[in-house]
């Protein structure tokens, strides 16, 4: 006798991002009504609640296979990011350039100087200070969009984390051709892999942004649904691509959104505001995040995890306190935007995976430690950030 | 009970409003804070401060008797701002409206006399996030304040058309030349001055609307043009805040120019039937710019607006000469035989970009660096 279907009942993807949105949705408004949390915290703790590590509504091969629109999220999340990025700004206002820049180094130096003292080969060690460097583009602006927060530190917390996340990207780059060396690969390993990682991502983030140019002057700026949609398609054509040529699909479309905001005849990318159409897949982002927190590192590795993340905040809010006045800001402003440097970028766990398959031994270290680090960032990150613009009072809640 | 401040006759003095945008999207932005707070680090002696909205600015120029200085000082002051609005990447626009921004979205400048105006009248206070131009001229008495008052109304139409510089609004073209009019009109307290005939009869109705609580102080009537008793001055309040940096002291120049005729004619007729096509005329000009058709309600005749302008300024050629600004004259008359209006070169950019953010980046650029037409002396 045949199974009746209801007997055989197993998620496919469209179901797994349909619960991923609806209990996501749920869970931010909770966290909203009852908690006075930011949404986001809400819909990374139904994610934690109903993924692998809570009730098991969601194995990891659902997350998995719902993984095309959490790319596009995180895509869409980088291009924007990457507009913000605004080089001629930077060229005039040489003081966010080298404050960004500094506060990357200080940052990565600090936390390799805690890893390693903390026992940390150096080849892991140098891996996690670079993932550390990197803000959540993600979180930055979905807090900036849900508190409606304006002003010069939000605008030069978005500038310092499209910067920042270059940065991270350049060093993780090198990092791992350390890591290579250090293993003794080949030439191919520790040069040309990363040579290709590096120069291939930014090839092909500024061939698209050149494309999009083109095709957005073509266009016109009276057509404004297709320009959106084209740049939909690029998003995840570069997204796509980059996976397929095994880049680094964020810095590549980092590039791309920086290119289309900074190369001649940029402005007719009219600003699309992808990033605002997208909550959605923004919502199923962040409760996938969650879904793949893991809690049980972190009982174990709390202690040097906290403090990573001290110390991180600390270099952070210190280096911007020292540098506002000469970013024409208070310095308790400047304090605040480090301090809403907290959360980590959403490709770390990307940039982990690449990491643990590099590393010889000590990868499950490594990622157990990163993960635990990811698990306090993910759920403060949001909490800190909007607490730091809110303070600077430049939110409208 | 108003006094009148005596000031030198036919000093001058200008107030612009600027729009505040990013420089990402060229939407407003909340940006006077941030502005203000850099300015504020170093002394500069300049009239800077906030609007009634966060995404404005307000400038002010001292008193001057010649619009060259007056042009030298809105330069070094253009200057300053710019310099500060570079460091935070922020755009500063002329325009008598922003084409697309949304009055909701806007946010009360946290001062007690704005934070009064929004619980007062709601909504009105940030759909009047519009730009305008005041223009402030010196007057010996009340008495003088008032006459000038009533003659200046008779040429609102022409300050209208000069400035005019607002077609677009909240995304959409209008066909207005000027629809920042719009905005004000809807407040109670706007319009023009009551026909009183002097000093002593506006005393008395404005201690009337105080004695009803309707008014506090003169700030509360949101006039075309009203008597500014503390400037000793008449302060004409019906700009569009124009594209450029010099065209605000071309529209002081011809105000000059119109008050010393005034005043040299002794002119005195004070009628209220000069205001019965007051409104119509005024609408004419905002919405068809040197195409208006002004009717003259005492005289029973209608006459296109291009034209008695052009009269108007053949008549002033001796107060120009007189008052050392034949140049100003002259570019105004270019301006008008051109038939240039700041709306129709905003609407070109919106036609050949499609794109309304386009529009803004270039009128920014346009304040913020194009020279002025007219060099400084």
């Amino acid at each position: 006798m045949h199974d009746l279907p209801w007997q055989s009942l197993a998620l496919n993807p469209l179901a797994a991002f349909g619960i991923l949105l609806a209990l996501g949705v749920l869970g931010g408004q909770i966290a909203v009504r009852v908690a006075k949390l930011p949404g986001i915290t809400g819909y990374i703790l139904s994610g934690l609640i109903i993924g692998p590590s809570g009730l098991k509504l969601l194995d990891q091969q659902l997350i998995d296979e719902a993984g095309l629109f959490i790319q596009l999220a995180l895509g869409l999340a980088l291009f924007d990011m990457g507009r913000r990025v605004d080089l001629r700004w930077l060229r005039r206002e040489k003081a966010l350039f080298a404050t960004a820049l500094l506060s990357g180094v200080i940052t990565f130096l600090g936390l390799l100087a805690l890893l390693t003292f903390s026992g940390f080969p150096m080849a892991p060690a140098s891996l996690l200070a670079a993932i550390g460097i990197a803000t959540s583009p993600v979180v930055l602006l979905e807090l900036v969009r849900e508190s409606r927060a304006e002003g010069q530190v939000t605008e030069r917390l978005m500038a310092c984390t499209g910067l920042n996340n270059l940065l991270s990207l350049t060093v993780f780059t090198l990092a791992l051709s350390f890591t290579h060396f250090s293993a003794g690969h080949g030439v191919e390993s520790f040069i040309l892999l990363p040579g290709w990682l590096l120069l291939g991502s930014v090839l092909l983030g500024l061939v698209a942004g050149l494309l999009a140019i083109r095709l957005n002057v073509w266009l016109g700026g009276g057509k404004r649904e297709a320009q959106t949609v084209l740049m939909f398609g690029l998003i995840a054509l570069v997204v796509g691509l980059s996976a397929m040529l095994k880049l680094l699909p964020a810095l590549a479309i980092l590039i791309f959104g920086l290119a289309t905001r900074n190369l001649e005849r940029g402005y007719a990318v009219a600003e699309p505001s992808l990033s605002s159409r997208s909550s959605f897949f923004f919502v199923a982002f962040f409760v996938a995040a969650g879904a793949q927190l893991m809690p049980l590192p972190l009982a174990a590795l709390w202690p040097s995890a906290v403090g990573f993340v001290l110390v991180r905040s600390l270099l952070a809010a210190g280096s911007w306190w020292v540098a506002a006045r000469s970013n024409g800001l208070p310095p308790r402003h400047g304090a605040l935007l480090g301090l809403g440097l907290l959360p980590m970028s959403g490709s770390a766990v990307m940039l982990m995976t690449m990491g643990a398959l590099t590393l010889s031994a000590g990868a499950a270290e490594f990622s157990g430690f990163l993960l635990s680090v990811l698990c306090l960032t993910e759920l403060l990150g949001p909490i800190v950030t909007r607490f730091a613009l809110r303070c600077a009072q430049e939110t409208r809640d | 009970m108003l006094e009148f401040s005596t000031s030198q006759p036919l000093t001058l003095g200008v107030e612009l409003e600027l729009m505040i945008v990013n420089r990402r999207d060229y939407n407003l932005t909340r940006g006077s804070d941030d502005l203000l707070h850099l300015l504020g680090r170093s002394p500069h002696g300049y009239d800077i401060k906030p609007e009634i909205t966060q995404g404005m600015i307000e400038i002010g120029t001292a008193v001057h008797s010649d619009v060259n200085t007056m042009l030298e000082e809105l330069l070094a002051i253009r200057a300053l701002l710019v310099r500060t609005a570079e460091k935070l990447n922020l755009g500063l626009a002329g325009g008598g409206s922003h084409p697309f921004q949304h009055w909701s979205d806007q946010r009360i400048y946290p001062k007690e006399r704005y934070q009064l105006v929004s619980e007062l009248y709601g909504y009105l206070a940030k759909q009047f996030t519009v730009y305008g131009q005041h223009i402030h001229i010196g007057c010996p008495d009340g008495d003088t304040a008032v006459r000038l008052t009533h003659y200046l109304s008779r040429y609102i139409p022409h300050f209208i058309a000069l400035s005019a510089s607002s077609p677009f609004h909240q995304g959409v073209d209008t066909l207005f030349q000027s629809s920042r009019l719009t905005s004000v009109n809807a407040f109670p307290l706007s319009g023009s001055m009551p026909c009183v005939g002097n000093w002593d009869e506006f005393n008395d109705y404005f201690t009337g609307m105080a004695d009803l609580g309707i008014v506090a102080s003169m700030k509360d009537f949101y006039w075309d043009i009203r008597p500014k008793p503390e400037y000793g001055t008449v302060e004409i309040r019906i700009c569009d805040t124009p594209l450029g940096v010099d065209t605000p002291v071309l529209l002081a120049a011809y105000a000059q120019m119109l008050a010393r005729q005034c005043f040299e004619d002794g002119w005195d007729d004070i009628s209220p039937a000069h205001y019965l096509t007051y409104s119509y005329n005024r609408f004419q000009a905002c919405r068809f710019g040197y195409d208006a058709v002004l009717v003259d309600g005492v005289k029973k005749r209608q006459t296109s607006l291009l034209e008695d302008m052009l009269d108007t300024l053949n008549g002033l050629l001796p107060h120009a000469q007189a008052l050392g600004i034949e140049a100003q004259h002259n570019a105004l008359r270019e301006r008008i035989l051109q038939r240039r209006l700041d709306s129709h070169w905003l609407r070109q950019v919106y036609d050949d970009s499609g794109s309304l953010s386009e529009v803004v980046r270039r009128q920014s650029e346009f304040w913020m660096y194009e020279a002025p037409a007219l060099s400084v002396n």
